[in-house]
C-alpha cells in the first residue's frame, strides 16, 4: 500500500514537465525515505535523478518498497488535469498494475481520481558515487536557462570553463561564436540572485546544448541552479525542490581530442 | 493497344515470360489468381515489397488493374501481412489541401478521419512487414525501373512507352520501327512554335502529351539509327539558320526546353506520370490534381516529375526529414507556380523548371533567378536573353571540370565530325550574332541531355567523426552517360539543340564543357552538403561521452 499526499501538487507537475522530454518511461521508486526516480535518456548520455523526501509530503505511507513503471508523457497528461493549487495524492496497492492520482481542490469541493496503467520497465539503476567537484557554480536558474537558450541558437555545444575570473559559457557555430562570462556576484538584494563560484581547480568541459536546454525545463522548480563540474565526471545540474528534495541532471561531457573545443558540428 | 504492346515486349522483356499473353489480355478472375499466388510467394517467401507499380510492370497489367489485384490479394491473403494504403483526398483543414499519403493498415481508419468527405483509398503495396526505412517501399520498383531503362533502346518496354499510364491519349501512336521518327519529332515542335501554346485549348492539351510521346519515340529510334542523326543535324542547322537570324529566341527555346524536358521525363521515367512513379510522384501530383482537365494535369505532372523525378527517390525522404534543401524548396516553388498560373501556363513552367533545374544545379545559392525566369518564360517573352546572361556568367568559372565534357566529345567523335561541319557554320553565325543567346541555348541543351543520365542517390556514410551523414548525390554512369547523352542530342537535333552541341564541341568547346560539369559536379555537391549538414545535427556524435562510462550499474 502506497499513499503519498503532496500539498503543493504543482511541484509534481513541474517535476514531470522537467523530465518528460528527456526520459519517456521511468520507474518511480518508493521507499520509506522518499519518492525517487532515476533514469537515463534513450541515448545514455544524460541521467536524471529525482528525490522527493518523505518529509516533504503531508502524508507519506509506503509499506514496502515499490517500483512503479510509468510512461512520463501519460503521467504528465494526467497531472495536467490537476489545478496548480490542488493537493495531489498518489495511491497504489501492492501488486496492482495501476496507480491513482487524486486531485483535491484547495477548498475540497472538487475531487478527481485518475487511474493510470503502470508498465514494466527494465530499470538500469546506476550507482552515483559521491564526488568532490573541481568547481561548483550556483547561479539564478533563469539566467542559466537564458544562456543555454541563447547559445543553442548559435552552436550545438557549450564549453563551460571555470577559472578564477568566473565562469565562461562559450559556443561556436556556423554564424559565429559567443562567449558569456559570469563573475562571482554576491552583493545582491536577494540571495537567490547571487552567482557563487567555488573553484578548487580550473575546469573546462564541453557539453551538448541540446541536453542542457532540456535540463532547463526544470527552471520553474527552483530559483537557483547548481552546476558542479569536474574534469573526469559528468556535469551535475541540480535544481532544489523546495525543502523536500532535488532534481539532478547528469550529463556526460563531450570528449575533446583537439583544441578546438567549440568546433561546430559540420 | 495493350495487345500490341504486350506482343512487342514479349520477346525482349524477360519479365514478360512470367505470364502468358492471353492471361494478360483477358485478366479474367481465374487467371489473376495466378498472379495473386505469385504475390503471395513474393511477399511471404521472398519478403519483397510488392507495390502496385511493380506489379503493373512485372505482370504487364495496367496500374489500375494492379491496384485492384493488390486489393483483392489483401482481401484474400491479407492477414499476417502489412499493407500500405495510398490515401488521397481533400483535407479537412482550411484552406483545404489536396493530400496524398501512404498509410499502413492499422492507421488507415485514423488517417481517413483527416480527410474531408471521401478520400480515395487504394492498396499501394503489400509486404511482410513495414520497412523501417520508407525508401525500402519503392526500392524494388526502382530497381525494376532501372532494369527496364537499361534495356537496349530498341527494346520497347512498358516504361518507355508509358503504356500502363492511367491517362492515355488517342493521339499518340507508338511508332515501333522508327521510320518516321524525324517527322514525328518535328511536328510537335511546330506546334510548340506556331501555336499559341499557352492557351488552354483542348487541342493544345491533347497535343502536348502526344508530343511527348513522339519525342520519346523519336529519341529511341534516332539512337538506334545513326544515319538519321546526320539528317537531323542538317535539318537542324537549317532550322537554326532560319531561326536565329530571325531572332525568335523564345520560340526556339521553347522547343528546346520542352523537348528536353520531355526527354528527361521520359528517360527518368521512374516518374512516368501515371504508371511509373515513386512516392514523390504521388505527392507531386497533389497540387495538380485539383485541376479539372486531366490532360494538362498529366503535363504539369511532368513538370513536377522532372523536378521531382530527379529527386524522386530522395524527395520523400527529404520531406520526412524536414529538410528544405534547395531542391526541395524549388520543387515547392514550382508546384505553387503551376498551381497559381493555372493550366494555361503549365507547359511553360515546365520548360522553365527544366532550365531551373539546370540553373539550380549551377547556382544553388540564388534560388531567385530561376523564378524570375520562369515568369519570363511563362510570359513567353522574347526577353529570354536577359535572364540567361547571368547563367553564362555563372557558368564560366567552372571550366576546371572540362574533362567530363571532353570525354563526351571523344565519344561522339565519329558523329560530331559530320555534325561539326554543318553545325559549325550555324554556330559561328550564332555565336557572333547573339552570344548570350547561343549560350543560353547551350545551357538548355546541356541541361537536357545531361540530366537524364544523372540520378540522385541517397548515400549514407560515416564521416571522419563517426557521424552518420546522408548525402544526396548525383550519380551518373559513364556508359549510360554516353548513350544517353547522345540520344537526346540526336533527338534534339530537330531543334537547334543538336547544333548548339555540335557547335560547342567544335568551335565553342569551353562553354559546353563548363556546363556539363556544372550540372554534374557542382549540383551534387551542394545538396549533398546541405543534407549532410542538417542530418549531422541529429546523428550520434562519437565525441559525446556516455553516462554509463562514469556510473556503474548497480
Amino acid at each position: 500500500m502506497l499513499e503519498l499526499r503532496l500539498v503543493q501538487g504543482s511541484l509534481l507537475k513541474k517535476v514531470l514537465e522537467a523530465i518528460k522530454d528527456l526520459v519517456t518511461d521511468a520507474n518511480f521508486d518508493c521507499s520509506a525515505t522518499g519518492f525517487s526516480l532515476q533514469a537515463m535518456d534513450s541515448s545514455h548520455v544524460a541521467l536524471v535523478a529525482l528525490l522527493l523526501r518523505s518529509e516533504g509530503f503531508e502524508h507519506y505511507r509506503c509499506d514496502r518498497n515499490i517500483s512503479m513503471g510509468m510512461n512520463l508523457n501519460n503521467m504528465s497528461k494526467m497531472l495536467k488535469c490537476a489545478g496548480n493549487d490542488d493537493i495531489i495524492t498518489i495511491k497504489a496497492d501492492d501488486g496492482s498494475d495501476t496507480v491513482t492520482f487524486m486531485f483535491e481542490s484547495p477548498t475540497q469541493d472538487k475531487i478527481s481520481d485518475f487511474e493510470m496503467k503502470l508498465m514494466d520497465i527494465d530499470s538500469e539503476h546506476l550507482g552515483i558515487p559521491e564526488a568532490e567537484y573541481h568547481a561548483i557554480v550556483r547561479m539564478p536558474s533563469a539566467e542559466f536557462a537564458r544562456i543555454c537558450k541563447d547559445l543553442a541558437s548559435i552552436g550545438d555545444t557549450v564549453v563551460i570553463s571555470v577559472t578564477k575570473e568566473g565562469v565562461k559559457f562559450s559556443t561556436r557555430g556556423d554564424i559565429g561564436t559567443a562567449n558569456i562570462v559570469l563573475r562571482q556576484n554576491t552583493t545582491v538584494d536577494k540571495p537567490e540572485e547571487a552567482t557563487i563560484i567555488e573553484m578548487n581547480e580550473p575546469v573546462s568541459l564541453t557539453f551538448a546544448l541540446r541536453y542542457m536546454n532540456s535540463f532547463t525545463k526544470a527552471t520553474p522548480l527552483s530559483n537557483t541552479v547548481t552546476i558542479s563540474l569536474s574534469s573526469e565526471l559528468p556535469v551535475v545540474v541540480e535544481y532544489k525542490i523546495a525543502e523536500m528534495g532535488y532534481i539532478r541532471f547528469y550529463l556526460a561531457p563531450k570528449i575533446e581530442e583537439d583544441e578546438d573545443e567549440t568546433k561546430p558540428q559540420v | 493497344m495493350a495487345g500490341k504492346s504486350v506482343s512487342f515486349v514479349e520477346g525482349k522483356s524477360p519479365k514478360a515470360d512470367f505470364k502468358t499473353l492471353p492471361k494478360i489480355r483477358t485478366m479474367s478472375q481465374i487467371e489473376t489468381l495466378g498472379i495473386l499466388e505469385e504475390i503471395q510467394a513474393l511477399v511471404s517467401d521472398k519478403l519483397q515489397v510488392v507495390s502496385y507499380k511493380w506489379l503493373s510492370r512485372n505482370f504487364l497489367v495496367s496500374s489500375n488493374v494492379a491496384k485492384r489485384l493488390l486489393a483483392e490479394f489483401v482481401e484474400k491473403h491479407g492477414s499476417g501481412l502489412e499493407v500500405v494504403y495510398s490515401l488521397s483526398g481533400w483535407l479537412k483543414n482550411t484552406p483545404s489541401n489536396y493530400h496524398i499519403q501512404l498509410v499502413s493498415g492499422p492507421k488507415l481508419a485514423e488517417a481517413k478521419q483527416e480527410y474531408d468527405g471521401n478520400c480515395r483509398v487504394h492498396v499501394y503495396s503489400v509486404q511482410a512487414c513495414i520497412p523501417k526505412d520508407p525508401a525500402a517501399l519503392w526500392n524494388t520498383e526502382f530497381i525494376q525501373a532501372e532494369e527496364l531503362f537499361k534495356q537496349p533502346t530498341t527494346a520497347d518496354n512498358c516504361l518507355r512507352d508509358n503504356r500502363f499510364c492511367g491517362i492515355l491519349t488517342s493521339f499518340v501512336k507508338r511508332n515501333v520501327n522508327g521510320t518516321s521518327v524525324r517527322v514525328a519529332a518535328v511536328q510537335p515542335k511546330s506546334v510548340g512554335i506556331s501555336g499559341p501554346p499557352k492557351h488552354n485549348s483542348a487541342q493544345n492539351n491533347a497535343a502536348l502529351p502526344s508530343q511527348q510521346n513522339k519525342v520519346q519515340q523519336s529519341s529511341l529510334k534516332v539512337a538506334q539509327q545513326p544515319p538519321s542523326v546526320v539528317k537531323d543535324v542538317k535539318s537542324n542547322s537549317t532550322d537554326i539558320g532560319v531561326h536565329d537570324p530571325a531572332s525568335k529566341p523564345s520560340a526556339d527555346k521553347e522547343q528546346i526546353s520542352s523537348l528536353s524536358s520531355n526527354k528527361k521525363k521520359d528517360q527518368n521515367d521512374k516518374s512516368s506520370t501515371a504508371s511509373g512513379g515513386s512516392l514523390a510522384n504521388l505527392w507531386g501530383r497533389a497540387s495538380t490534381k485539383p485541376k479539372p482537365s486531366c490532360v494538362p494535369a498529366d503535363d504539369s505532372d511532368s513538370i513536377q516529375n522532372r523536378n521531382v523525378s530527379a529527386d524522386a527517390q530522395i524527395c520523400a525522404r527529404e520531406a520526412v526529414e524536414d529538410e528544405n534543401s534547395d531542391d526541395g524548396a524549388q520543387d515547392v516553388n514550382f508546384r505553387r507556380a503551376s498551381n497559381g498560373e493555372g493550366n494555361r501556363k503549365r507547359r511553360v513552367v515546365f520548360d522553365f523548371s527544366d532550365e531551373d533545374e539546370y540553373e539550380d544545379a549551377v547556382n544553388l545559392a540564388s534560388p531567385d533567378p530561376p523564378k524570375g525566369k520562369s515568369s519570363f518564360d511563362s510570359e513567353q517573352n522574347s526577353k529570354t536573353l536577359v535572364p540567361k546572361i547571368p547563367n553564362l556568367i555563372v557558368d564560366e568559372p567552372k571550366k576546371d571540370e572540362i574533362k567530363v565534357k571532353e570525354e563526351k566529345t571523344t565519344n561522339r567523335e565519329p558523329k560530331s565530325s559530320s555534325k561539326s561541319t554543318i553545325g559549325g557554320h550555324s554556330s559561328l553565325v550564332k555565336v557572333e550574332n547573339q552570344l548570350p543567346e547561343t549560350d543560353a541555348k547551350d545551357k538548355v541543351i546541356d541541361a537536357a541531355p545531361n540530366s537524364p543520365k544523372r540520378r540522385k542517390v541517397m548515400k549514407t556514410r560515416i564521416d571522419d567523426r563517426g557521424r552518420e551523414v546522408t548525402e544526396v548525390v548525383w550519380e551518373g554512369e559513364e556508359t549510360e552517360v554516353k548513350v544517353e547523352s547522345d540520344m537526346p542530342r540526336k533527338v534534339g537535333s530537330g531543334t537547334p539543340n543538336a547544333d548548339n552541341n555540335t557547335v560547342t564541341n567544335t568551335n565553342n568547346r569551353p562553354p559546353a564543357a563548363k556546363k556539363s560539369p556544372a550540372l554534374g559536379n557542382t549540383a551534387p555537391s551542394n545538396p549533398g552538403g546541405k543534407a549532410g549538414n542538417k542530418k549531422a545535427g541529429n546523428a550520434k556524435d562519437p565525441k559525446q561521452g556516455n553516462i554509463l562510462s562514469f556510473f556503474k550499474r548497480v
